[in-house]
């Protein structure tokens, strides 16, 4: 049986703040060398899934750049491989206010598809996910829908959709949009299920102004029990990034061995634009410890607990500590940095000291100079 | 079918045995060895041709072929997958009476003959598949033209001392070429040959052709074919080029130019800024992870790795692991190694996939010339147990 794939490339835009000021979250640069999108990307590439829909909404330039002709994720050979769906394709609304208005916008694509099935990810939650194995245990629950979930505390915040169901993976209870205490089975954002129902659904459902997926459809649908529901409990490590602060957090679990090793597995490979940097060259006197580091970039200066990006410059006496560095930053010599979100190109000029905190990092803008 | 036709088509002679790296080409075609952290061999004229607006090559394959042929795949690391042109691997193949291994450098261009005159080049560039540099062929190829050369060969100052051991070009005031030396024992001019030529492939083509017919002929284009051009009065120009080059055939010439690239400013700079950007086939490795413990200075280490001993002097591959204790100096480890806690590795180079075993020495620090050192090298895929050591120089 095979699935097509659709990812929403700017579900949580509004709630990423600064990050999202020039890009769509699917843009969002992760873990030294990605954009978040290559997660969702990659898993669905492993799973032999070669037509897949990006349904996008504003800011999608640098997505466009990064996506290219989409050769990194070996999706060029088929006739039909990777479709952007940007606004101005969309033929009802314009701008969509929810996963069931962008998907009315995707019908035609999904009506000339010959997949059985569509494999729906968000691009917020990252993780290495087997979709052949959901695929399968999708089928032979029999259910309408499959709800990828990591069972964990939501910590007063606020999730799409959380379930609760027995050893069944049947829900007893479901939550859409709405703050979760305590642990629960928090959806992941991927969905499972077959195209005709998909169809179905979306006729169903936007014409008489319903427009969120989770709320509209799937909560819809199991309280009056006209959608049967199965949940695959996923099992390895699942990073949310649905905030700036969450972004920040989930940046320093990468010092995490598991982390890692859950995130990077050889049989679910993440792949992304290839960049043609040299390796990146320690000095006499750089000093790394437990640091997440790209190609391409010169550390001359003390480095923990940070994260650097692609050509990303520590120079002399330069100090940083659980800082994220994106692509192309410069620190200058004898600057001192703690607790410091550094968006892409930013220099920061020698001998200047900031200092954010663990739960409030300090951000600094693309291209700035500080 | 249409074949656009072609101002210059490159030949890469990439079909050596490379018997003088040992164990790191038993399996491995010379110009498929790993290079700078994160290259191999080929990635320096495959880029040189890129960034000199060449787009079109044919590698010439022989010993080896499989994972230079996988590794160079449909050419698009290099842009080289363009509809018109792009890149080719030409081994030698069967005909309807005999299948014919190359016999020598001019041979394999005139087995291919028919591959070049589909493009109707004005000129041909011929490359070896063994050499470390940024060099702008299209620079000389405009000299080529501007001075109506027939064949023009890139050439490099030498010390005088050392002009026994190359391919020594005499050359007039004017820059052309009247004598071809190889290996002189009392050589008249120190400008050496850099195997890197350009002909005009009208006059190639009919020299190639002449040699094929020379029974006694050696086939090669150093012995053969730019003597022949030189006897036949056309006009063969000599072209210095003053940057960096190396001939990495042997180990320690391998090791030297590795080192070459370290440093605040290194003799070989694989950067962009520094002569173009060296382009090269990547593989999906997450960033590279530095731990707590790990102390890193002078080196280059490629994505990919774990790191949580002490690296010193020496470029790290991409996806290799360095276990806590375990310390690296002066040495080039190449992708895919593992290198076990408390492993001590001196002067070394170390091939993909080995596994060196928590304790295990190899080599020993050394001080000195390099024509002093004695270069460790552990082959491909090989484990070295425990605690074993292994002498400075040995080749495993």
């Amino acid at each position: 049986m095979e699935a097509m794939g659709i990812i929403f490339s700017n579900i949580y835009d509004s709630s990423m703040g600064e990050l999202t000021g020039e890009r769509t979250s699917a843009a969002i640069p992760f873990a030294g060398r990605y954009r978040q999108i290559d997660f969702a990307l990659s898993s669905m590439a492993s799973a032999g899934i070669r037509h897949i829909g990006i349904i996008t909404k504003t800011n999608y330039e640098s997505l466009m750049n990064h996506l290219g002709s989409c050769q990194e994720w070996d999706l060029t050979l088929e006739d039909v491989g990777v479709v952007l769906l940007p606004p101005y394709a969309i033929g009802h609304t314009g701008i969509y206010r929810g996963k069931l208005e962008a998907l009315y916008s995707a019908l035609n694509v999904l009506k000339n598809a010959k997949q059985d099935y569509v494999v729906l990810s968000d691009t917020t939650v990252l993780a290495a996910v087997d979709y052949k194995d959901a695929l399968r245990k999708h089928i032979a629950s029999g259910k309408d829908i499959t709800i990828l979930t990591k069972k964990m505390n939501g910590n007063g915040r606020k999730y799409l959709m959380a379930v609760e169901c027995g050893d069944d993976l049947t829900p007893t209870d479901m939550i859409a949009d709405y703050t979760i205490n305590g642990v629960m089975d928090i959806s992941m954002g991927m969905f499972i299920i077959s195209r005709q129902r998909l169809i179905e659904a979306i006729e169903a459902t936007v014409p008489h102004g319903k427009y969120h997926f989770e709320r509209d459809f799937i909560l819809e649908g199991f309280n009056c029990g006209s959608l049967s529901i199965n949940v695959y409990p996923f099992e390895k490590t699942a990073l949310f990034n649905e905030s700036l602060i969450e972004y920040y957090e989930n940046s320093m679990k990468l010092f995490d061995e598991q982390v890692r090793q859950d995130l990077f597995r050889s049989s679910i490979p993440i792949y992304t634009k290839t960049r043609n940097e040299v390796p990146t060259f320690y000095g006499d006197r750089a000093q790394v410890a437990e640091c997440i580091i790209a190609d391409g970039c010169s550390i001359h200066g003390a480095c923990r607990r940070s994260v650097l990006f692609r050509e990303a410059k520590i120079e002399s006496d330069a100090a940083i500590e659980n800082c994220v560095i994106m692509q192309g930053c410069t620190v200058g010599r004898g600057a001192q940095l703690q607790n410091v979100i550094l968006d892409k190109d930013v220099v920061i000029k020698p001998y200047t000291k900031l200092n954010g905190s663990a739960e409030h990092p300090l951000y600094i803008k693309k291209g700035a100079t500080v | 079918m249409y074949f656009q036709k072609k101002h210059c088509v490159a030949m890469l002679l990439a079909g050596g045995q490379g018997s003088r790296l040992k164990v790191l080409t038993e399996n491995t075609a010379k110009p498929a060895v790993p290079f700078g952290g994160k290259y191999r061999i080929i990635d320096f004229p495959l880029s040189n041709c890129v960034n000199s607006h060449i787009d079109t090559v044919g590698i010439l394959t022989q010993y080896q072929p499989l994972e230079l042929n996988e590794y160079i795949g449909n050419g698009q690391p290099w842009r080289l997958n363009g509809s018109h042109g792009g890149v080719q691997v030409l081994p030698p193949y069967a005909r309807a009476k005999e299948a014919v291994w190359y016999k020598g450098t001019a041979n394999a261009i005139y087995q291919n003959i028919p591959f070049i005159d589909r493009y109707h080049p004005d000129n041909v560039l011929i490359l070896s598949g063994d050499h470390i540099y940024k060099m702008d062929y299209d620079k000389m190829l405009r000299y080529h033209e501007a001075q109506k050369a027939d064949c023009t060969i890139a050439v490099r100052t030498v010390p005088m001392e050392e002009a026994p051991r190359f391919g020594i070009m005499n050359t007039r005031e004017d820059g052309t070429i009247y004598e071809f030396e190889e290996k002189p024992a009392h050589p008249k001019s120190n400008l050496a040959s850099m195997g890197i030529y350009i002909f005009r492939w009208s006059v190639l083509k009919q020299f190639l052709e002449a040699d094929e017919a020379d029974p006694s002929s050696e086939n090669d284009f150093g012995k053969n074919i730019i003597p022949a051009i030189i006897a036949g009065g056309y006009k063969m120009l000599a072209y210095e080029f003053s940057g960096y080059w190396k001939d990495v055939g042997t180990i320690s010439s391998l090791w030297e130019a590795n080192m070459d690239t370290l440093g605040e400013n290194p003799a070989f700079d694989l950067r962009k800024e520094a002569g173009g950007l060296v382009y090269a086939r990547n593989y999906a490795q997450p960033s590279s992870y530095i731990a707590p413990t790990a102390v890193i200075s002078n080196s280059f280490i490629a994505e990919g790795c774990t790191v949580h001993g002490r690296v010193d002097h020496s470029v790290i591959s991409t996806a290799c692991t360095i276990g806590a204790g375990a310390y690296i100096a002066d040495s080039v480890i190449m992708p895919d190694v593992v290198i076990e806690n408390g492993a001590e590795i001196h002067h070394a180079i170390i091939a993909e996939g080995s596994v060196i075993k928590s304790g295990a020495v190899i080599g020993e620090k050394q001080e000195g010339e390099l024509s002093d050192l004695q270069i460790t090298v552990i082959g491909k895929d090989k484990t070295i147990a425990p605690g074993q050591t292994i002498a400075p120089g040995a080749v495993i």
